[in-house]
Order: structure tokens, then C-alpha cells, then sequence
């Protein structure tokens, strides 16, 4: 699954660490979403979706 | 921020709770023994031994499960993952051993039990048991390692 948190974040000027704090979450955990090594569970999802004030899918694709 | 404060409290009580356990335990064998030299091979010894044992293993069963709930998703995929395919892979490795040891070659082995100066059926079962739980957790911290590391 893709997603454009790194693009989302650096838009804001945010640090992973500081994204990280936002969602309750480890940094680690953060990069490992980032990177799309990672799929969030459906309660982290919208967690972002309402972080970002943004649907779910314009955040993760499942499209390559 | 508070979660983890919340958790290293609940640490130090079981923590306490555990030091509790070992003292009453040996303040309880301590005073048997004074009046039976072979008190570790009497009722009253196997009945406080393992009521030291099950309390010892809720406590630890206990702040696992507190420190499970308090790290987030990805952090507990990963330990499922290891447990998972970790834990089944040094089990398989294990699986190898309970296989050779059922041939004839393996009477001539001389295997040192994990109670030491003991060779009865009890300790060889330890040592079994100990052996194959190294096994896992060997197996368990490469596949928690890897599981992170590919998601660097």
C-alpha cells in the first residue's frame, strides 16, 4: 500500500518525532509507515485521516 | 508521556512484589530447615515452592501484559511476527534434537541436566524444557531484529 505521509508531513514542516508524538506512536513506527514498509491498522488510519483533516483514501492508495 | 510513567510504576510493583515473593519464600524455607535438614523434600516445601512458582509467573504474565498494551501497533506486530516465526523456527530447530534423540546412538551422550549433580527424569525434562525455550527465544530476537530492520 502506498500513502503520502512523508509528502503530508513535510508540508507542514513536521519532524517524524513530532508526528510520532501527534498519533500516540513510536518514531520508528513512523518511518516504517512512511516508507511503506508498514500498513497502519484501520483506527491508526483515520487517527491520520483526522490529523491531516483528510479522507483515508486520499492518503493511502492501494494502487501501485 | 504518561503511559510510560504509568508503566515503569507498574514495574516497580511488580518488582516489589517479586522481591515480596523471594523473601517470604526463603524466610518460610529458612525456618523449616532450621528444625528439618531435608525440608526441600517435604509437603510443606513443594506446597510454598510452588505457590512462590504461580505467583511468580502471574506477576511476570501480568506487567507483560501491561507492557504489550502500552507499546504501539507496529511494535506489537513485530513481536507477534517473531513470536510467530521466531519462536516456530527455533521450535523447528528444537523439533531436529526430540528427533535424534530418539535414535540409539543418543543413550551414549553424556548430557548435562540444568539441575546440576541431579540425572534424574525431572531435571533431563528441565534441561529439555530450558533448551528448547534458549531455542525460540534465540529464534524469537533474529526475527524481531529482522522484522524492524526491513522496516527501517
Amino acid at each position: 500500500m502506498n500513502n503520502r505521509l512523508k509528502v503530508l508531513r513535510a508540508e507542514r514542516d513536521w519532524s517524524q518525532a513530532h508526528l510520532a508524538t501527534e498519533l500516540g506512536v513510536s518514531r520508528q513506527t513512523v518511518n516504517a509507515l512512511e516508507t511503506g514498509r508498514y500498513d497502519p491498522s484501520l483506527p491508526l488510519a483515520f487517527k491520520i485521516a483526522r490529523l491531516f483533516q483528510m479522507p483515508i483514501e486520499s492518503i493511502f492508495s492501494d494502487e501501485d | 508521556m504518561a503511559g510510560k510513567r504509568k508503566l515503569i510504576l507498574q514495574s516497580a510493583v511488580a518488582l516489589v512484589l517479586f522481591l515480596a515473593a523471594i523473601f517470604v519464600t526463603g524466610g518460610v524455607i529458612g525456618y523449616l530447615s532450621a528444625s528439618d535438614a531435608d525440608v526441600l523434600a517435604s509437603p510443606v516445601a513443594l506446597t510454598v515452592i510452588c505457590v512462590f512458582a504461580g505467583f511468580s509467573m502471574l506477576i511476570a504474565m501480568w506487567i507483560s501484559l501491561k507492557w504489550m498494551r502500552s507499546i504501539d501497533e507496529a511494535a506489537q506486530e513485530a513481536h507477534k511476527w517473531a513470536w510467530f516465526w521466531g519462536g516456530s523456527s527455533g521450535m523447528a530447530v528444537g523439533g531436529v534434537f526430540v528427533i535424534l534423540a530418539s535414535l540409539p546412538q543418543a543413550a551414549t551422550i553424556n548430557i548435562p541436566a540444568w539441575y546440576s549433580e541431579r540425572s534424574d527424569p525431572a531435571a533431563y525434562a528441565a534441561t529439555g524444557a530450558f533448551a528448547m525455550l534458549t531455542l525460540m527465544l534465540i529464534g524469537y530476537g533474529v526475527a524481531w531484529a529482522w522484522w524492524w530492520l526491513g522496516r527501517r
